[in-house]
């Protein structure tokens, strides 16, 4: 046995481990723990597994912002945990049990059945990259063989960052998520809050620009950007904005708003909805991924920040 | 040099096992949040030496990701964790 297969063994073995505890613990906010440095481990198997742009999404989501915004909603729920010990009922538990257990024996017989060798259309993605100019097979197939998934992921981005502000009561409409962050201006956060984000935000344009030929893309930037805002936002540098004004509306529709116009273009004068001219395929598909970093970035930003709570004047 | 780098990594993630036993005891929400923030700078460094040593350069973006943001992590765990007044939404102010 290599040394390469203990420590696979040993990595799945901690994760399973992690995985199992954050499902049984009972404080929600340990669980929530959990989860974040699941998240962290699952992204060292991605790259064991030669994902990166995987890696690169789980490192961003499941370890950061997910976990921030799970950490939120867990500090939310503390007094209600304290109220919820009414544990239900020994035929509902068990109920939940079967469910829980058929349900992981329909997956584990459907992936034991998968054929072998899986059908796959990889070879025909990385045969056909020429048409794009782009050379990182993730980024070809979600900007220009599956643009209209993706595209439709920009538009449920909107949508759930609808729902979030229709929870807003009627007097705090239009106005500031979240409270507003006071820190010592002196202090250590506020320190890092100036010293990280201009790193960051060079981090997350190369993640977006070294995205078309090599592991990234505008997801993993614009989580990057968001969380760097978010930063300054928490160490009280900056304040929310307020989510009627014109422009943050504008940033929020841009990313989708742009794709829908070259798609339309390409109905006009191309061969079909979304198809890109070869000679322009390149240009376009940056345009569309920088415009959808920055929607990515705020929409992201403003749903961990939740919804309006303090009403347009101060 | 490959042998040395991956029985390193070896090493560091017997390390993250050992942080993980920290997350499983507890006591405290503090005490977790530490321990995942060792699980993050022992996975970069995992990361970074894995990276080298398979041969995948797109391991140190992941680790650089992985830095800034378990950094962001535990900054939201003092904000939103540990000062109750930030989760009721009316005031927040900085752990004292």
């Amino acid at each position: 046995m290599s040394i390469e297969t203990v420590i696979e063994i040993v990595l799945a073995a901690v994760v399973l481990t992690l995985g199992v505890w954050t499902i049984v613990v009972p404080e929600t906010f340990s669980a929530t723990v959990g989860f974040v440095a699941y998240g962290l481990l699952v992204a060292l198997i991605w790259v064991r597994l030669d994902a990166a742009d995987v890696a690169l999404t789980e490192a961003a989501i499941g370890g950061g912002l997910g976990g921030v915004l799970l950490l939120g909603a867990a500090a939310r729920l503390r007094d209600a945990d304290m109220m919820a010990d009414a544990r239900p009922g020994k035929l509902l538990r068990a109920g939940a049990a079967a469910l829980s257990v058929l349900t992981a024996a329909v997956l584990a017989g459907v992936v034991l059945l998968l054929p072998d060798p899986a059908p796959t259309l990889a070879p025909a993605a990385v045969a056909n990259a020429w048409a794009t100019g782009l050379s990182n097979p993730v980024t070809n197939v979600l900007m220009a063989f599956r643009a209209m998934d993706t595209m439709l992921e920009k538009v449920v981005l909107l949508l759930a960052i609808i729902g979030v502000w229709s929870l807003a009561p009627d007097s705090a409409w239009g106005g500031r998520p979240g409270p507003r962050h006071q820190a010592d201006p002196r202090g250590v956060l506020a320190f890092l809050a100036r010293l990280l984000p201009p790193v960051g935000i060079v981090i997350g344009i190369y993640i977006l620009w070294t995205g078309s030929d090599h592991p990234g893309g505008a997801f993993q930037g614009g989580a990057i950007l968001a969380s760097m805002w978010l930063l300054a936002i928490m160490a009280g540098l900056a304040d929310t904005p307020l989510v009627s004004h014109r422009s943050v509306r504008f940033i929020l529709v841009a990313g989708p708003g742009l794709f829908l116009l070259v798609g339309l273009a390409g109905l006009l004068f191309g061969a079909a909805f979304l198809s890109y001219p070869p000679a322009l395929a390149k240009p376009l598909i940056l345009g569309i991924e920088i415009a959808m970093t920055l929607t990515i970035a705020a929409t992201l930003g403003l749903l961990l920040a939740g919804a309006p709570e303090r009403s347009t004047e101060p | 040099m490959t042998e040395f780098l991956t029985v390193a990594v070896g090493f560091i993630l017997a390390m993250l096992a050992l942080g993980l036993l920290s997350i499983l005891r507890g006591p405290g929400d503090a005490d977790r949040v530490m321990a995942t923030q060792l699980i993050g700078t022992g996975g970069i460094a995992t990361l970074l030496l894995l990276g080298t040593a398979a041969s995948i350069p797109a391991a140190i973006d992941v680790a650089l990701t992985l830095a800034l943001l378990a950094t962001f992590t535990s900054i939201a765990f003092v904000k939103k964790g540990l000062s109750r007044f930030a989760a009721d939404g009316t005031a927040s102010t900085e752990d004292e």
